[in-house]
């Protein structure tokens, strides 16, 4: 599962940052709205029982991205055990071509990668296509690796990378400082989604 | 579903003893009524794996049994006049449209090796679906019955061998019909028809028909074969113009994409007729390659097998491993590895031939006196051997599986190199009265674990150098990752050199000639082993120096530095090197042992401490020991280049000084694989 790369669009020139709003999933109303996101800008098919598979057992790390009230974008994920270690997996994660660039996805990633590291995963993993330079820009400003590559990972043939977000551990305490996230947010002005 | 009674279904797929239709609507529809909007059904075996799995029925990009326009049936296709035989009563258009069969034939089979499934590439055709049917004509039945016994003998090799990872479903065949009585004969049949239709063409001087490398009596004849093979590719290239000019196809523009030489759709192919052997997922649509590039594709196989069929044939490990190194630059794929893989162990032997015992005792350079039997049954021995095996068939794996494996085979190289050493520690202490054997006895001990923790390291660099190829390092973790290297070089390094100084025992050699004196210690020991040290000199001041130089970049400039919100540059290390640490290779390395060597570097020291300058030195003494190495004399001038443009980028950014605002600074890999050169502009 990954993003597609984000070209970058002409700014819809009314876009403000404060006017958007970003909610955890809230229950059946919400799930044609991720579905359409998904379906639109995905290629790969995914069945009704995938989408409910993540939201119901995940509710609180499913988030969307609402611009004036429109549904701009998605994120989508999971965690659970995996040999011995607790881990976040993060499924789908999209935002509508004129909406990238705007620090939409790293808001939305960042807040489900909170919770997960709130609930206590000592890690979160993904895979994105090689190809997807936004989405691996993106995703080594918030601290990921490329840990592995999976070869032909995609039906169209093409790598992925196992990225991976390692927590520090419990006895190297590290603070989560709430302005450098904002500051951080604030500059990555790139292309992604 | 109209008919309650579910009499009226598909008359292609009929009740049988084991399997009777049935409505199962009114228990849906029940069940249904059970289920609320927003509700699931969940159990405790409703894995992801199972969400991802579930098909929405009628759902076209899902439900592949669902009914499409198209043929239902191999039978209704043919009824319907699909596969014609002959495939026109013109004669000439029958060999026109047979050979297009052909030409999209071997379009399915580079796909097919190319990672698509059997049922969707080469079992399309519904010639080869039916292969009986084609007895009457002898050209194209040959030819099917060929295709057939190929893919078989492909998917053996490749079962055999275990080289595969993602393409695990290159060799399901599902109910397939691959296997046919008299296959094993195929060449003769192809012989004999080859014979029939050149004695038929021999009157119009026209050339002889593709002939496929099935069987290989002995390198060199192999070598033949894909001689022969790449002369017919040749030759079916020429045929181009002539096969379009007959066919009066599409134009050049279109013709790209065509998977036929004369550019027409083939008959007796259908792609969906399988949609229901692709399971468990539904089937895509795949792009089958062009004739062109079907063409390059089997180019690449078959220069690919003549490299792995020109290996010679030696014994020593050095020489094989560096072999599988260069052969894997050139991303061979998978039916050329997992030759090459069946060629270097069979029988759990090299080349099918040699003990992996005898393979370590060459390299080990025994010293005198040593029971060939003692030390053929020695448990460490015997695991060193086992390991060895595993180690070369994973350098015959696709480059990502591999590195996994290494990293994961580490473990056991670094256990068995303990291992080693507790024993030989025990024995030693035991030892009060020093007899012959037992001084024997340490001199191989302490060769094995020098041998043993040499593998391990150069496991190690494979490790760490295949993550460059592989691009898992971001320039952000470059200082970290040639801090790691230049570690695990110096170790290597040490390992080598401390083998290299084994005196070679002229004993065991009396009996021999002097010319084969000469070989045998050129290969290990001697000319060989210490220029392979001299190149490792280089990599390690190389990457002291380009770490140095990063850190200096980091301190100075404040560039390369990652401010995640979540973790910290030691996450990071813990992650990239996490299979080297808990393999202890090697011991005492951490982080902060990092931090301390590259916490307090200033541009200025890098400068004044002259890294490059040494490599060059020794670069130049390196030339002649490799001449007629060509791989190596170009690895030679690339890092020539290297240390040349890294010396003035450094003596710039000196100059200018490091913190100066207006360089900018980039590293790019445009003269070597894995060391960079630093690029530094001014805005």
């Amino acid at each position: 599962m990954e993003a597609p790369t984000g070209d970058r669009e002409p700014e819809p020139s009314e876009f403000s940052p404060s006017e958007t709003e970003y909610l955890s999933y809230g229950g059946e109303h919400h799930l044609p709205l991720i579905m359409s996101l998904v379906d639109e800008e995905l290629s790969e098919p995914y069945s009704i029982f995938t989408y409910r598979y993540f939201v119901y057992l995940w509710p609180n790390l499913t988030y969307l991205a609402f611009h004036r009230g429109k549904c701009v974008g998605t994120v989508v994920c999971k965690m659970g055990e995996h040999r011995s270690t607790f881990r976040g997996y993060i499924a789908m994660l999209v935002v509508i071509k004129p909406y990238r660039g705007k620090g939409i996805a790293t808001e939305l990633v960042t807040r489900a990668i909170r919770v997960m590291m709130e609930s206590g995963c000592e890690e979160v993993t993904l895979e994105a296509e090689v190809t997807n330079k936004g989405a691996l820009a993106l995703y080594g400003r918030l601290g990921f690796i490329r840990a592995k590559r999976l070869f032909r990972y995609y039906l169209n043939g093409v790598d992925a990378f196992r990225l991976k977000l390692l927590f520090p551990r419990s006895e190297t305490p590290f603070l989560v400082s709430q302005s450098e996230t904002s500051d951080h947010l604030a500059e990555s002005q790139f292309a992604y989604c | 579903m109209e008919d309650r009674g579910g009499n009226d279904v598909p008359a292609s797929i009929p009740s049988g003893e084991q399997m009777v239709w049935a409505d199962v609507s009114p228990l849906i529809a029940a069940a249904c009524n059970d289920l609320h909007d927003g509700e699931l059904i969940h159990g405790e075996n409703f894995n992801l794996f199972a969400a991802m799995s579930a098909l929405e029925i009628m759902d076209p990009k899902m439900d592949s049994g669902m009914e499409r326009n198209g043929f239902h049936s191999i039978e209704e296709a043919i009824e319907n006049g699909a596969a014609p035989i002959p495939l026109s009563l013109d004669r000439t258009v029958d060999v026109q449209r047979c050979i297009d069969v052909m030409d999209h034939l071997l379009s399915c089979e580079a796909t097919w090796h190319r990672g698509h499934s059997l049922a969707q590439t080469v079992f399309s055709c519904l010639y080869l679906l039916r292969i009986e049917r084609t007895s009457t004509h002898p050209l194209l039945h040959s030819y099917c019955r060929i295709m057939r016994s190929t893919c078989d003998v492909v998917i053996t090799a490749v079962s055999d061998a275990r080289t595969h990872e993602e393409e695990d479903f290159f060799t399901t065949a599902y109910s397939l019909p691959l296997k046919g009585d008299g296959d094993e004969k195929c060449l003769s049949l192809l012989n004999s028809v080859e014979e029939t239709v050149s004695r038929q063409l021999r009157a119009c001087k026209a050339q002889a028909s593709r002939k496929k490398l099935c069987d290989g009596r002995g390198l060199e004849l192999a070598k033949k074969h894909v001689m022969s093979c790449l002369s017919e590719l040749g030759s079916m290239s020429k045929s181009v113009e002539f096969l379009r000019s007959n066919a009066g196809g599409p134009s050049d523009g279109e013709i790209e994409c065509r998977t036929t030489a004369s550019g027409k759709q083939p008959f007796g192919f259908d792609a969906n007729i399988n949609s229901r052997l692709s399971a468990p997922t539904p089937p895509r649509a795949i792009q089958i390659l062009s004739w062109k590039q079907a063409i390059e594709f089997f180019e690449k196989l078959l220069n690919d097998m003549d490299a792995i069929f020109s290996l010679p044939l030696d014994l020593s490990l050095e020489n094989i491993l560096q072999f599988l190194v260069q052969f894997q630059k050139s991303q061979p794929d998978l039916v050329a590895r997992a030759h090459l893989q069946l060629l270097l162990v069979q029988d759990g032997k090299l080349y099918g031939k040699y003990s992996f015992h005898v393979v370590i005792s060459r390299a080990l350079v025994l010293p005198e006196g040593t029971s060939d039997q003692a030390f053929q049954e020695n448990e460490f021995v015997v695991q060193l051997g086992q390991l060895t095996i595993n180690l070369i068939k994973i350098l015959c794996t696709n480059n990502a599986w591999q590195r996994r494996k290494l990293g994961k085979i580490l473990q056991d190289w670094g256990v068995i190199s303990i291992q080693l050493e507790l024993a030989f520690r025990r024995e030693f202490d035991e030892m009060l009265k020093v007899s012959a054997d037992e001084i024997l006895f340490t001199r191989l001990s302490k060769r094995l674990i020098v041998w043993a923790e040499e593998k391990t390291y150069w496991i190690a660099s494979r490790f760490l150098l295949l993550g460059f190829q592989l691009e898992l390092y971001s320039p952000k973790e470059y200082c970290m990752v040639y801090w790691y290297m230049y570690v695990i070089f110096v170790n290597l390094l040490e390992k080598m050199q401390m083998r290299a100084s084994y005196p070679v025992d002229d004993s065991r050699r009396k009996g021999k000639k002097k010319r084969d004196l000469a070989k045998d210690v050129g290969l290990e020991s001697g000319v060989c082993a210490s220029s392979s040290c001299m190149l490792l000199q280089c990599y390690v001041y190389i990457s002291e120096g380009l770490t140095m130089m990063l850190a200096a970049l980091h301190n100075e400039r404040q560039i390369f530095k990652i401010s995640s919100p979540f973790n910290s540059e030691h996450e990071r290390f813990i992650q990239h090197f996490e299979l080297l640490q808990r393999a202890n290779v090697p011991p005492h390395i951490s982080y902060h042992l990092f931090m301390e060597s590259t916490t307090h570097v200033r541009i200025s020291n890098v400068v004044k401490h002259n890294y490059f300058r040494e490599v060059q030195r020794i670069l130049a003494s390196l030339r002649g020991s490799f001449a007629g190495d060509s791989n190596k004399l170009l690895e030679l001038h690339q890092l020539e280049q290297v240390i040349e443009h890294n010396r003035i980028a450094l003596s710039v950014i000196d100059q200018v000084g490091a913190s100066d605002p207006s360089l900018e600074i980039r590293f790019e890999f445009q003269h070597h694989p894995f060391f960079p050169v630093a690029v530094v502009k001014r805005s």
